[in-house]
Formats: structure tokens, C-alpha cells, sequence
């Protein structure tokens, strides 16, 4: 018996068979569920969970208790009768013109009960900085991850199969890839206007070269670093279904619902008191489900078929259609003087914002405040500019830029400490941030407890050992 | 089509499509949500299923392949009354954040276990290698298997 | 031929949105046996945020953990909350809690200072108890000051309060300011192996050293910060989104390569003591700052091992043998 599920599981060709099936017997059949699952329901609770004081307790999760016994239930896990699912079709060009989209053919399609364009959107734009992102692409699709028409039925097969019958016509226009590209002038423009930079920052403290100026040493380099996706394992999910009173209940796997049902609101034109909006338990988010994505397909979609809309990503849509993390073009400049006191720091970010801002506001803030590095340095000037690129939008992830700035600043460290003989830990206990140290803004921090965590960190480590 | 299985000690059956997979009947048609869709190609591991003694990815699998099998899913692992100690420990240690991993993984971890019963820290990661988390790392999760495997060897002298 | 390295990286990360308000709700009740129901307007994403936040909310009544139910995550029941986002939750939501929890407390206190003969001001919550401060003889259980406060007084014990972080806007042309309210601090250190003929990264070991003011749950502080280093791994050393005229050429989990558990090193976790006064019980966060450093030290244990630096990343295999060819073209043409 088991070699033959060994031979099943290295067997695609029937997993192909399975998925181009064609047959009109696919309708789920209902089959009564025989026997109810058993769960335990009296357990004890852990010790730490009823031990006062409860702050510095390791308590359990009871969340996480159901999370081992298969018993939450995540978004696909939730059905309701007569519900339908949702696919969305995506553009086939990085950049183009919608002339037009005929979706007759795929409303004829055996199980479609509605379909949807962003013609029909009552407002089709959002985003949590500037609302430049359209729910579903029209007349412009900026990148190839841009929704142009969704579709609800009765099967997730029936949907994909009627997406293959939505006649797109497209008008391809020149499209930019190359951040740095995408900063010149003859670039061709995502969002129209003469520049596809589309935010900046510029944090400016002291005399930055006449500090590089009196260095006795100045290291420059170039980092950069790539676009990554959050990978939650659960894939954005959505369900919405509304009632006899106007109201819509929309179970969403976002991380922000206060601000979610003001983006439904606006986008759906009606009054935050008729829409309900359910977090339910994420399986996982790391930044990327911050915003609405699939949310006002599914509802509108729920209300043209008056029946509930349920929408799973693929990996596939959940790679191309959600953000992923900002890549960063570092330029960093820095006077040190011969003991490895830092005198200056010169950085310029440029921030891949992809084809919409999302929460690259957010992202270039954080990264241009944190860019210099925990550390007391007299003279700084950094300068972001996030431009604009016909790829993948990027937003929220897990650091809104700190990873990519503290690679650069701390490579560098590393640098400077190697050119000068001064033992990595030293030279950043010489210049790492204490209590009452003034932030690059200015401001004056308190409870700073960095050179504690590098001294119990080479504590730890036994770094002095190795450095012998 | 008519498939019969055994899950977690129960005789089961659907009348399913052909096409349909193994995750599908189980979540669609048993009403066992427990294992999950993740990647629906068999990278991630969130659809694991032990099928006649191998963990096996369900969304791999055809339901019609499965007929006459014996089948495991996470649904099968505690009793009325009590946690299988994997499910214990994973509590104890918060080895689940998200949870979405959880069924696969816990299920990865019951089929190392039965196999295996004192797994060395390398053999658990390397049976857990197909069952992917973002949460956390995999630090817990290991050391929940390893104390997991501890506590069912002393039950075992025990009897 | 294997070589080994070693390098540290520490970083700093603030808690909360920058400059922009981004405030928490929260209602708190104590139900008449004792235990409490909380109300927040978050939701859990698998960080562990609702354990943590019962566990400020008993800590507030002087209640235990299991003590507290969280209901959370729907508008049509729970408080506005900015959300899961920017490591704001234990912070912001965190100190909303113990704001309102304290009018819950304080409607308690009111109730059982007639019955201990003492003032309301005079009052502490402590083990399920409020007892006079100084003489903790004198005490009465909790559930029965809850249920004479409801019942016999009608004044239920509920609480509702709101936290914001206070900011001070950014200069637009320097960037002076006060953009967060508070900042954590961390330092990680990696032990690597380098093959120096594959340019294959081996990680050994990460000991990582955060500061995340007082840990409200340690257990789930230190998942957090494993969790972030196995992101962190997966930026440094594998995971990239790969592009050919503007589509995706690996949006699957076949070929985008994250870190599985044969990719993930021995990690030791360590808490800075620290204590932020404007915190809930001196707590700040630990979400994100856990995926800041991890990269950067892995780089410059790869500089350590092998004496070369990575400038993009991530450090494939096939990018650290380029680097270590050039380097060794470069030494060669130096002898020469």
C-alpha cells in the first residue's frame, strides 16, 4: 500500500488530467457528514495562563490551542450556502490602454453568475497614502498584476474557465522597469506627468560636507537589495454577503479593519454603518495584508449575483497582485575620523515604489529616519525619492525599510572598522546611540538600550574569544 | 465517482468528480477543513495528510488514488479527552503563530514520530522540510517535536 | 574549501506610525464573577496579540491571563484600531487597554472603599483581590466588589479609552521632528561557513540580543524574534522576485526559495532588561524590529569568512563565488 501512494504522489500527469478536466459532472455533490469530528473540550489550562501577576508570563495562546487541533477556521475554511467564488483576470501588459472588454461570452459560460469591470467600481481608486490604485485596472494597467475583470460562479473552475473568455483589447504603451531609469527625464511616465518620482524625503542635520570635509577617512558604496514577497501561507482571502437591509458582511483576512471599512466605504460609495467588516484569524500578514486588495470585487460581485462571493488567491495572484518589499538603491558616504568616530553620513535612497505608492509613504519615512544608523553622528543628509516602475506594487513588509537601510549602514560599519583595525563591537559601542542621544531628527531618545543589547549579544556570542 | 476511505479510524465516503483531489474531498466534501490550501502544487505542505503510513501532500494526490486507504488527517490526532502530546507541545512552546502551517506540520511531525520515535534534532528538521512557516522559524516547532517524542517514549515505558 | 566568519549587525526601530496619528480603542468589562471581557479593535495575525494584550488587560485588575476574554476584529462590535501594523500593537493598543481597564478598576475601587473603611485612592488590584495599599490584610475578593458594584450599586465595571502616540511633525525641508514616541534597539551576530569553491552560505548560529522594553510574554517575544530571523535568512541569502520585461518569472514557491527548517540556524535568544515608562508596563514592541539586523550580520560574517562584500543582496551562492573570483583576479593581477 504504500508504495502505490509513493507512485500517486510523483504522478503530475494525473494532476493535469485532474485540472484540464472538462467534464460537465463537476457540480460538488452533498454528501452528509456522517460522523461529527471529536474534539477534546475540558482541558486544563497551562500553569503560566492562571498565575497572577499575569505580565512576564509565558502564557499559551488558547488561539494557538485550536490552531494545533485543526480547529480554526481561516477564511477558505468558512462556507455558506449558495455561495459562489471568485477569479480575477489579470493584464497581459506591464503597461497599456484598456480599449475595451467584452465579457459576453464569458456570462455565457456554464456556472457564471456575474462578472465584473472597473468601469463598474463605484469609485475605482484606493491606496493609504494616495489613492492611485484602481480596484480593477481602467482605462490604464500599470503592471501585469493589475485586476482588469473578475468573475463569480458556481466553482472555482467554472470561474477560471469563463476568465479564458473575457476579450481584452489592449493598447500596449511603453512601460519602465529600472528605477534608475525610471528617474529620467525621457523615462516613460507610469501615472502620466513629467517625473515618475512620487514621493521624497529629506532628513538634514548639521553640515554634512564640511563634516566629510574634516574626516580623516571617507568610505563610499553602492548597496542595493531586491523585491521580496511576505509569503503569508494562508493567501488573501475574502468572503462578502449581504442581507436584506442593505448591509454587506465582509470576512476579510486583513490585518486593519477601521481603516479597511473607510477604503470599502469610499470605494463602494456608502455609509460605513452599512458595512461590516470581520477580521478574521490571518494566517499570516507580515505587512501585506494592509490594505484592501480583493475586498470590493467580492462585494460588488456579492451584489450584482445577491448571493455570498468567496475569493482565494493562488500563489500565483498572491505573488503578482499583492505588494511585495521596496528594493533600495543605497549610496552611502561617510567621514570617520582615526578613532572611528563617525563626522558625517551622506545617503542617497532610491525606493522601487512599483506601479502604485501603497505604503511606500510609510516606507520611505521609516528608511530615511533610520538610514544614518543607531548612531551619534553631528552631520547628516539623507535624500529618498521613491519613483515609480511598471512592476509589482510595493507596500508593507515586515520593517518598512529598515532591513534594506541597516544591511547598507551596517555593512559599512564593517568596512570602516576593517580599514581601521578597530574591532567591529568597539566601533559601534564608540558610536551607538545612549540614553538621551539626539535622533538624526532631532529628537531626544529615551530608554535606548543599544550598546546593552551588543554587549550581551558578544556576551553571548563569546565575541571577544573569537576576535583573539 | 464513489471513494471510500478510512479517516482517523472511520469509514468514510464522497461521490466525487474524477478530477477531484484528495485535499478537496476531504475539505469539501467531509467537512474536514483542518488541512489546508496553501500553494495548491505541493511546495508549501499546509494539505498534509498521512495516507497507509506516508505523509503525502493532498493537494498532490487524487481523491479516486486514495480509495480503500487508510487516511490521517490533523482532525485524527487528539481524543475526546486529550491532546496528542505533539498537540500539547507545540501549545506549551507557542510553536504556532498564524497557525495555517499547523495542521501540515503537526502531521509532518506524528508521521516522523511513528517512524521514528527519538528522532535527532536533524532528523526532525529534515522531515519537516516540506512543510513551510513564515512565523516562526521552525525554533519552537523543532523543539516542541523533539519533547513531543520524549513524552510519548515515557508513555510507552509507563504501560 | 570551507572557511569560517563572523559578524554583527545592531540596528534601531520605532514603534508606531511615523508622525501620523494612529491611535487604539479599547473597552474593557468585568463581568460579576470576576473574570473580564476585553474589546479591541486589532486583529490576531499569528503574532500572539490577543494573548498579549489579555495579559495587559489582567494585569490592569489584577486578574490572571485566562481571566480575560478578547473579543476582536469586528466593526460592528469592537473599539477603532489602527491595526496590525508597525509594530504598534503591544505599545498602542496595549496602553489603550490599561487606560481603560483602569476606569474599570476605578469603578471597583469606588464600590469597596466603603466596605474596607478606607478611600478609593487607597485601593490596589492585586492576585483577583483589592486590598489597601500598605495593609494588605484588609482585602476583599474581587468578583464580590463586581457584583455589588453591578447589582446592588448599578454601576457595572466597564471601561473605554483611547491611546495615540504623541509626535511632533516633520520639519519639511530637514526632517526635524519628533516623528515616534519610542524606538527599540537589537543586536544580532551570525557564525558562518563560506565554501569558498561553491560560494554556498552555511548559517551556524545567530544569538540575537533584543530590547522590546519590559516583555509582556517572553515566550512569545522570543518566537517573534525567530521568526524574523528566518525572514531575515531568506533576504540575505535566498529569496528574490525575478522579472523579465515586467512579469514575474518565479511567482511560485517551487522556484522563489524561502527558508525551510534545514535552512534555518541554532538560534539564542536574549532580553535586553530595559523598561519604557510610557509604555504598558514598561513595554514597547517586537514585531518587525526582529527582520532588521539579520541580513546585515549574515554579510558581514560572509566578509569575515571569505573577504568579501556583498553589496546586493541576496547572497546566492553563484553572487558570493563571483565576488570571491573577482577578488581573487584582483590579487592575482596585484602580484603580477
Amino acid at each position: 500500500m504504500a508504495t502505490r501512494v509513493k507512485d500517486v504522489q510523483t504522478n503530475v500527469e494525473d494532476l493535469v488530467t485532474a485540472r484540464e478536466a472538462r467534464a460537465p459532472s463537476r457540480q460538488p455533490l452533498a454528501v452528509p457528514i456522517d460522523q461529527p469530528v471529536t474534539f477534546p473540550l475540558e482541558l486544563p489550562e497551562s500553569e503560566a495562563r492562571l498565575r497572577t501577576p499575569a505580565v512576564g508570563q509565558r502564557a499559551t495562546r488558547p488561539d494557538g490551542r485550536l490552531h494545533g487541533l485543526g480547529q480554526t477556521q481561516y477564511i477558505d475554511d468558512i462556507t455558506f450556502p449558495h455561495m459562489l467564488h471568485a477569479k480575477i483576470l489579470r493584464s497581459e501588459y506591464a503597461h497599456a490602454r484598456i480599449v475595451s472588454i467584452d465579457t459576453s461570452e464569458a456570462e455565457k459560460m456554464p456556472g457564471v453568475i456575474a462578472t465584473l469591470t472597473g468601469a463598474e467600481v463605484p469609485e475605482n481608486s484606493f491606496g493609504p497614502t494616495y489613492q492611485d490604485q484602481p480596484i480593477l485596472a481602467y482605462p490604464i494597467a500599470r503592471h501585469r498584476g493589475d485586476g482588469v475583470a473578475a468573475v463569480a460562479a458556481t466553482t472555482e473552475q467554472f470561474a477560471l474557465d469563463a476568465l479564458e473568455k473575457i476579450r481584452v483589447e489592449y493598447e500596449p504603451l511603453p512601460a519602465v522597469f529600472d528605477p534608475l531609469e525610471a528617474l529620467e527625464d525621457d523615462s516613460p511616465k507610469v501615472h502620466g506627468g513629467d517625473t515618475n518620482i512620487y514621493t521624497s524625503k529629506v532628513i538634514k542635520k548639521g553640515d554634512v560636507e564640511a563634516g566629510l570635509a574634516a574626516s580623516d577617512h571617507v568610505f563610499e558604496r553602492r548597496f542595493s537589495t531586491q523585491m521580496v514577497e511576505h509569503v503569508p501561507l494562508e493567501p488573501h482571502a475574502t468572503i462578502a454577503s449581504w442581507d436584506g437591509n442593505g448591509r454587506v458582511s465582509i470576512w476579510s483576512s486583513l490585518g486593519r479593519i477601521t481603516l479597511g471599512r473607510e477604503d470599502l466605504a469610499r470605494t463602494l460609495q456608502m455609509p460605513q454603518s452599512r458595512i461590516r467588516l470581520i477580521g478574521t484569524v490571518v494566517g499570516g500578514n507580515f505587512g501585506g495584508k494592509n490594505e484592501i486588495t480583493n475586498e470590493p470585487i467580492v462585494a460588488l460581485l456579492s451584489r450584482k449575483s445577491r448571493r455570498p462571493v468567496k475569493a482565494i488567491y493562488s500563489r500565483g495572484d498572491e505573488f503578482v497582485s499583492s505588494t511585495i518589499r521596496h528594493p533600495f538603491i543605497m549610496d552611502y558616504t561617510t567621514g570617520v575620523d582615526n578613532e572611528g568616530r563617525i563626522l558625517a553620513r551622506k545617503i542617497r535612497l532610491v525606493l522601487d515604489g512599483g506601479a502604485y505608492c501603497s505604503w511606500t509613504g510609510t516606507t520611505i519615512g521609516k528608511g530615511s529616519i533610520l538610514a544614518p544608523g543607531p548612531y551619534n553622528i553631528d552631520n547628516v543628509l539623507v535624500e529618498a525619492y521613491a519613483v515609480y516602475t511598471n512592476k509589482t506594487t510595493t507596500g508593507a513588509m515586515r520593517g518598512f525599510g529598515a532591513p534594506q537601510v541597516c544591511f547598507a549602514y551596517e555593512s559599512q560599519m564593517d568596512d570602516m572598522a576593517d580599514a581601521l583595525g578597530i574591532d567591529p563591537l568597539e566601533i559601534r559601542l564608540r558610536n551607538g546611540f545612549s540614553e538621551n542621544s539626539l535622533s538624526p531628527t532631532g529628537q531626544s531618545l529615551q530608554s535606548v538600550a543599544l550598546k546593552e543589547s551588543l554587549t550581551q549579544a558578544a556576551d553571548r556570542f563569546r565575541w571577544k574569544e573569537w576576535q583573539a | 465517482m464513489l471513494v471510500e476511505l478510512t479517516v482517523n479510524g472511520e469509514s468514510r465516503s464522497a461521490n466525487v468528480p474524477p478530477e477531484t483531489t484528495l485535499l478537496k474531498m476531504l475539505r469539501e466534501y467531509l467537512g474536514l477543513t483542518g488541512a489546508k490550501l496553501g500553494c495548491d502544487v505541493g511546495d508549501c505542505g499546509t494539505c498534509t495528510v498521512i495516507v497507509d503510513g506516508v505523509s503525502v501532500n493532498s493537494c498532490l494526490m487524487l481523491a479516486g488514488r486514495a480509495d480503500g486507504c487508510d487516511v490521517t488527517t490533523i482532525e485524527g490526532l487528539a481524543t475526546a479527552d486529550e491532546l496528542h502530546p505533539l498537540q500539547q507541545k507545540f501549545e506549551e512552546h507557542g510553536a504556532l503563530q498564524c497557525g495555517f502551517c499547523g495542521p501540515g506540520m503537526l502531521i509532518s511531525a506524528k508521521n516522523l514520530l511513528d517512524t521514528n520515535p527519538e528522532p535527532s534534532v536533524f532528523e526532525v528538521r529534515d522531515a519537516l522540510a516540506g512543510n513551510l512557516c513564515r512565523c516562526t522559524g521552525y525554533t519552537k516547532i523543532i523543539e516542541a517535536v523533539i519533547e513531543a517524542g520524549e513524552m510519548m517514549n515515557q508513555e510507552q515505558a509507563t504501560v | 574549501m570551507k572557511k569560517r566568519g563572523r559578524g554583527m549587525a545592531c540596528m534601531w526601530y520605532p514603534i508606531g506610525f511615523t508622525v501620523a496619528a494612529n491611535p487604539s480603542a479599547a473597552t474593557v468589562k468585568v463581568n460579576t464573577d470576576g473574570t473580564a471581557t476585553l474589546l479591541t479593535g486589532t486583529v490576531e495575525t499569528g503574532q500572539g496579540a490577543l494573548t498579549v494584550l489579555a495579559q495587559i488587560a489582567a494585569e490592569t485588575l489584577g486578574l490572571a491571563t485566562d481571566d480575560v476574554h478578547v473579543v476582536s476584529g469586528d466593526t460592528d462590535v469592537t473599539p477603532m484600531d489602527t491595526g496590525a501594523i508597525a509594530s504598534r500593537t503591544t505599545y498602542v493598543t496595549g496602553n489603550a487597554i490599561v487606560r481603560a481597564a483602569e476606569k474599570a478598576r476605578d469603578i471597583l475601587f469606588e464600590a469597596a472603599a466603603p466596605l474596607l473603611n478606607v478611600k478609593p485612592e487607597q485601593l490596589e488590584v492585586r492576585d483577583r483581590r483589592i486590598q489597601v495599599l500598605g495593609f494588605p490584610a484588609r482585602s476583599v475578593a474581587i468578583d464580590k466588589v463586581v457584583h455589588h458594584s453591578e447589582t446592588v450599586l448599578g454601576n457595572p465595571a466597564i471601561g473605554s479609552a483611547s491611546y495615540n502616540p504623541p509626535t511632533v511633525d516633520m520639519d519639511p525641508e530637514t526632517g526635524q521632528g519628533k516623528p515616534f514616541n519610542t524606538y527599540v534597539y537589537a543586536t544580532q551576530i551570525a557564525d558562518v561557513e563560506v565554501d569558498d569553491e561553491t560560494g554556498e552560505v552555511e548559517i551556524l548560529k545567530i544569538v540575537a540580543v533584543h530590547d522590546c522594553g519590559t516583555p509582556i510574554n517572553p515566550m512569545l517575544v522570543e518566537g517573534q524574534i525567530q521568526g524574523g530571523i528566518s525572514m531575515g535568512v531568506g533576504f540575505a541569502l535566498q529569496e528574490e522576485i525575478l522579472f523579465e520585461e515586467g512579469r514575474q518569472i518565479n511567482p511560485n514557491l517551487t522556484n522563489y526559495i524561502m527558508p525551510t527548517s534545514l535552512d534555518m540556524p541554532d538560534i539564542e535568544v536574549g532580553l535586553v532588561d530595559n523598561y519604557d515608562p510610557t509604555g504598558p508596563f514598561g513595554a514597547k514592541g517586537a514585531g518587525e524590529p526582529t527582520a532588521v539586523p539579520t541580513a546585515a550580520c549574515i554579510m558581514n560574517a560572509i566578509y569575515d569568512a571569505v573577504g568579501v562584500r556583498i553589496t546586493a543582496l541576496p547572497a546566492t551562492a553563484e553572487r558570493v563565488l563571483t565576488a570571491i573570483n573577482e577578488k581573487r583576479a584582483a590579487e592575482q593581477a596585484d602580484a603580477a
